[in-house]
């Protein structure tokens, strides 16, 4: 297996409408490791959907190149499609033909026995739905034979596009385990998602797309690192926020607290105390991708007006 | 692509609206033998006596002045409750020949309309529920895609249009030998092959329909170009100083019979008197025109080609929704 598993340059995606021209994706350099689950983040609107469209050849880019497992896409699709699960958007099926005899009609395009779907759908937890028919099925269920229909390949990449979609606690909890059992067992992920806790638990890596602009990439922990932010309590304010600052050491109030930035608390425990400042709290704040993304995201919106 | 098409034809078989139009193929002809047997029954001795029964003062009628109603009068007492009786039923008998521009174009026409309607359903209902896209997923090889859907689809057409329109013939020639009726050398033949022409022209009228239904993604915008085309072919041809050679109806009919005729305007010269006989075939003065069957069929082939040409080429390019 290459050491991409998804490889973008320079894509671009114009739409034309009576407006003009529209720019869903621009220019994106995408690198999705082999391996792991990888997550792809971005507000509504911002590429993510027109990029896995056109990885898998159902939307054609307007330029820039694809390669997907190491191959040239839309090319040479064919030669790896079979290793390529994945849900784009809603699940999409026949809705006057039971879940089962969907899976079927896909599974014997491909050649794959019929044992396979069985094997899906116990995997998708939906034995026993599986010969009601599908315009019947709850959207937590269309998304579960959506994920059915992904396994039916044995994959080494799967692209889920919003794979948690309309399912209730207990069905997200599933899905999010099934992701990430299939990452420990080596097939690559491309998760898309808006729920960023989501990716936080489950990715080991992530892209943040915006506008159609690559805006950050790379692992969770190097996104998410360089935070030196600490909640720091300490009776007399003022006085301690006077004395950071004649340090030198960055700190602002904060609801009732101040927010300090330093890679050594120990300083300014030290510091503090040797003004009689004595501290009664003092918590390093926890960085979370939800953050970083408002963050990336508002500044991209900023940036776009 | 052998294993593409086997899928092809499950998901026909799977589809309810398309199994229902394949039953409506089967109903309606057999709707049309039905009738076409019942009206040209012959007539049963109860079916006379009852007649004459209620008939008996027209009888009397005739007796009493027998030359009014053309009987001789020496056979008045025998002829004239036949020729009453002969009146009121007055049925024609069943003849292959008649029925081949009659129930027999009833029956490929029928087949035709069904057989366009099930492959706009069948390609529309891709569409519609948007699983096309869930098809190219695993098969991404869009021209082999559109070939397998188009093989399944003018397979069973040809299938189901041949088989019920054999089975139309032969119910008809075996009811006239059970009948005892007559029958002239070759008509059983000349019916079957008529038959097989129409169900080639339903096969690609249902391949057209597919592929128009493929380009325009929806099944309501194909019958509406469908009926468009049909009214709107008729009309430029009337209002048009165009060809009768280019109606559709007129070319379809040509495919059936295997040629046919139609009509062309004369100049007004050709009515001033100075023919009486039937003016020579082709001449200027002659009002109809031999459109022999290959025409038709090329009509047709053309259209058909053109729009799965367009169909087939959009297909490969278009991003799928």
């Amino acid at each position: 297996m290459p050491d991409l598993a998804i490889q973008t340059q320079g894509l671009r995606k114009e739409f034309r409408t009576r407006r003009g021209t529209r720019v869903a994706v621009s220019d994106l350099d995408l690198a999705v490791p082999a391996g792991g689950v990888h997550g792809f983040l971005g507000p509504n609107g911002s590429g993510k959907t027109t990029t896995i469209r056109m990885l898998l050849g159902l939307a054609r880019p307007t330029r820039g190149t694809m390669r997907l497992l190491g191959e040239p896409v839309p090319d040479r699709l064919p030669a790896v499609i079979d290793r390529v699960g994945a849900v784009v958007e809603s699940p999409k099926f026949s809705p006057n033909l039971t879940g089962r005899q969907n899976l079927l009609l896909l599974s014997r395009s491909i050649g794959v026995p019929d044992t396979r779907v069985d094997a899906a759908v116990e995997t998708v937890g939906l034995t026993g739905r599986d010969r009601d028919r599908y315009k019947a099925y709850s959207l937590g269920m269309k998304q579960r034979l959506a994920i059915a229909a992904t396994l039916l390949k044995e994959p080494d990449l799967l692209i889920l596009d919003e794979p948690t979609n309309g399912l209730d606690p207990a069905g997200i909890r599933e899905i999010r385990e099934t992701i990430r059992g299939l990452g420990a067992a080596g097939v690559t992920v491309l998760l898309s998602s808006h729920i960023l806790a989501e990716v936080q638990q489950v990715c080991t890596s992530a892209t943040i797309v915006g506008h159609g602009r690559l805006l950050a990439s790379g692992t969770v922990e190097d996104l998410l690192g360089g935070s030196t932010a600490h909640r720091l309590v300490v009776p007399d304010l003022p006085a301690a926020l006077a004395a950071l600052s004649a340090a030198g050491v960055p700190a602002t109030e904060q609801d009732g607290a101040l927010r300090v930035e330093t890679d050594d608390p120990a300083a300014v425990t030290r510091l503090l105390a040797a003004r009689d400042l004595w501290l009664t709290e003092l918590t390093p704040v926890r960085a979370d991708l939800e953050s970083f993304f408002l963050q990336l995201t508002a500044a991209d919106r900023e940036d776009a007006a | 692509m052998r294993g593409l098409v086997r899928v092809e034809l499950t998901r026909l078989r799977w589809r309810r609206a398309v199994l229902l139009l394949l039953l409506a193929c089967l109903v309606v002809p057999v709707l049309i033998a039905a009738a076409t047997l019942w009206d040209t029954r012959p007539v049963s001795e109860a079916e006379k006596a009852e007649i004459r029964a209620s008939s008996t003062q027209e009888i009397a009628r005739c007796e009493r002045k027998p030359r009014q109603y053309g009987v001789r009068p020496a056979r008045a007492e025998t002829r004239c409750a036949e020729l009453v009786v002969e009146w009121q039923t007055a049925r024609r008998d069943l003849s292959l020949a008649r029925e081949r521009t009659g129930s027999g174009v009833g029956v490929a026409g029928v087949l035709v309309v069904l057989l366009m309607l099930t492959a706009t359903t069948f390609a529309g209902h891709d569409w519609n529920s948007g699983s096309i896209s869930n098809q190219l997923l695993f098969r991404p090889r869009r021209g082999r895609l559109w070939a397998a859907k188009a093989i399944a689809v003018t397979g069973v057409a040809l299938v189901a249009a041949a088989v019920v329109s054999t089975a139309y013939w032969l119910t008809m020639w075996a009811t006239m030998r059970a009948r005892d009726l007559p029958m002239l050398d070759g008509a059983l033949t000349d019916s079957l092959a008529q038959g097989l022409r129409g169900a080639g022209l339903a096969a690609v009228a249902a391949l057209g329909c597919y592929a128009l239904t493929m380009l325009l993604r929806s099944t309501v915008a194909t019958l509406g170009v469908v009926l468009a085309f049909g009214f709107a072919s008729l009309f430029l041809v009337e209002a048009l100083p165009v060809s009768g050679r280019w109606e559709p109806l007129d070319n379809a009919a040509a495919v059936l019979r295997n040629g046919t005729e139609y009509y062309v305007d004369v100049p007004p010269s050709c009515y001033d008197g100075r023919y009486r006989d039937r003016p020579a075939e082709g001449s200027t003065c002659d009002e109809t025109r031999e459109l022999p069957g290959w025409q038709g069929a090329s009509y047709y082939g053309a259209g058909v080609l053109l729009v799965g040409a367009a169909s087939v080429l959009s297909f490969r390019r278009r991003d799928v929704p």
